[in-house]
């Protein structure tokens, strides 16, 4: 109870609501840092998807590195990339890139491949080219994987960021971090009830954009995740509980 | 013609302010001191400890351009310091990571830290049997100094040497010799290697002595290890001065920079668990501040104090 008491207070300090140590600062820190690491890793990890789902190329290959991917710890490659890139940012976020990567890339070639080949028979049969079957066709019944990828990355990703704290970088892990030194637990619980509703957050956000693209009119609804006969996605989006 | 007036004043204002933040910037460089060029890489806790930042500007009137928050002692506050994020580092003073990366110890020379020299701890009982042991190790302490201190932790902890092998060359090197011993004593050491090499320093010039030595290594934490010396299952322990005082008055703060004041203190402790503490070592481990050879040549930095010194 104390504990909670004191969290309470901690929120309602202004001192804690001002400069560049202040929850609004903080959270944007936070935000900018995971925002990059996803539209980074969205960067890298959808073309390749797109080309191998596509393909049939290289899918085991992917999925393998991708499975690696998530096998090695982020704390680990962050301390890793210290030496190579300094102190703050620039380690935390390659070490982002990288965890955010393999949700994507799997969910975006799961997609692909889940097309059903009819639809895919029917746009050649009309004379697609292959770009075209892939934008037209393809591409459309993959979104909500894709999204889903997506989801599933950015909350790790927003969650995870927390580790940028330890390098001697911003967001909101600093709180975490700087109070588990001071041995300020109201500090520590006020950090992880942020980063919490931050995570929660982008989940609801996603979610919902998510929905959009299952729910569009004129796209093709074949091979959907959850629709009748659909392999369900690799990546299970995971609810609040799992951040 | 209202446009043209907006254009005007706006452009007035711009260069207002670009040559207030360039002559702004320009006085702070020129009349700012060394450490205010400067980032500090430390602890996250640094800025509220007495013994890091807080004492820095209290002490030595120091203000960093900069305080980056790593980890205590680890590789994190060491690569920025290799990397150029920080020019300062708050490293332990035994730390071979000091001598393997060639940075340069900051003198304390105007004692912020407690003096954690060491110390040799020793049952008055094994002393009374053998009186030969208080000339042998205080012989040790008084050849132990900072540098030879980080070169036994760096031989062991960086080059993977056994810590026998270790303390053998470092004993023969001392060309100790003593005599007259008898009978048989139990060094122990807590489970930090540093402690470890100075029990078995400590066990071979004994040996040569003519005493038989029984070794008990790695036993766990000072709170284990000390009721072991008090109890008598080992006879000798090397101490850290102000943090044992500080362990056996349980936290009275009597501990100071001063370590022969420090040793004073401590031995009243000891007299009544039948211990006493010997001769302490100029070497310590405790915060230091340490720059690189590339910082500390530019700025021709040898101690704290230098830092608080104007900029060239």
């Amino acid at each position: 109870m104390d504990l909670l008491r004191g969290v309470a207070t901690w929120f309602s300090d202004p001192g804690n609501w001002s400069g560049s140590n202040g929850v609004p600062w903080r959270i944007g820190e936070h935000v900018v840092l995971s925002a990059l690491a996803v539209a980074l890793a969205v960067a890298i990890a959808l073309p390749a998807g797109l080309a191998i789902g596509h393909t049939g190329r290289g899918e085991r290959i992917a999925t393998a590195v991708a499975g690696l991917g998530r096998a090695v710890p982020s704390y680990a490659l962050l301390i890793l990339f210290v030496p190579l890139f300094g102190l703050g940012f620039s380690s935390a976020l390659p070490a982002l890139i990288l965890l955010a990567i393999p949700p994507i890339l799997v969910n975006t070639v799961a997609g692909i491949r889940a097309v059903e080949a009819d639809g895919v028979e029917a746009g050649r049969g009309m004379g697609m080219t292959g770009v075209q079957v892939l934008a037209r066709v393809e591409l459309p019944a993959a979104m909500p994987a894709i999204v889903a990828g997506l989801r599933t990355s950015a909350v790790q990703v927003v969650a995870t960021a927390t580790l940028a704290a330890l390098v001697a970088g911003g967001g909101l892990g600093r709180y975490i971090v700087d109070g588990f030194a001071l041995q300020q637990d109201d500090r520590i619980l006020a950090g992880a009830v942020l980063v919490a509703f931050l995570a929660i957050g982008t989940d609801r956000a996603l979610t919902a954009a998510q929905r959009r693209f299952e729910r569009r009119p004129g796209s093709i609804p074949i091979g959907a995740p959850g629709a009748p006969g659909a392999p369900s996605s690799p990546f299970a989006p995971p609810g609040p509980s799992a951040v | 013609m209202r446009h043209i007036r907006t254009a005007a004043l706006g452009a007035a204002m711009l260069a207002l302010i670009v040559s207030a933040c360039s002559l702004g910037g320009g006085g702070q460089a020129s009349k700012g001191t060394i450490a205010s060029q400067l980032v500090l890489a430390g602890p996250p806790e640094c800025p509220e400890r007495p013994f890091c930042l807080k004492g820095l500007t209290g002490t030595y009137g120091i203000t960093f351009k900069e305080f980056k928050p790593t980890d205590p002692g680890g590789p994190i506050t060491i690569e920025a310091l290799k990397k150029g994020d920080a020019q300062v580092g708050l490293l332990f003073t035994s730390d071979p990571a000091i001598a393997v990366n060639g940075f340069v110890l900051l003198k304390d020379d105007k004692q912020l830290q407690l003096a954690d020299n060491l110390v040799p701890v020793v049952r008055q009982a094994a002393l009374d049997a053998n009186p030969v042991i208080e000339d042998a190790l205080n012989a040790v302490m008084a050849k132990l100094d900072q540098a030879a201190l980080t070169d036994l932790n760096k031989q062991v902890t960086v080059d993977g040497k056994a810590v026998p092998e270790v303390a053998k060359a470092w004993v023969e090197a001392g060309g100790f010799s003593f005599s007259g011993g008898s009978g048989s004593v139990t060094v122990g050491s807590t489970n930090f290697y540093e402690q470890e090499i100075l029990g078995e320093i400590f066990a071979q010039v004994l040996e040569q002595a003519g005493i038989t030595v029984e070794r008990k290594f790695q036993l766990g934490n000072r709170e284990i290890v000390f009721p072991a010396l008090e109890s008598g299952e080992i006879d000798i322990l090397a101490e850290y001065a102000a943090t044992a005082l500080e362990f056996v008055n349980a936290g009275a703060g009597e501990a100071s920079t001063d370590p022969a004041a420090t040793v004073v203190k401590f031995n009243e402790h000891l007299a009544s668990r039948g211990l006493v503490a010997l001769a302490f070592a100029a070497a310590t481990d405790q915060n230091g501040f340490v720059v690189t050879k590339a910082t500390a040549d530019k700025y021709g930095l040898v101690s704290i104090s230098d830092l608080a010194k104007p900029a060239p």
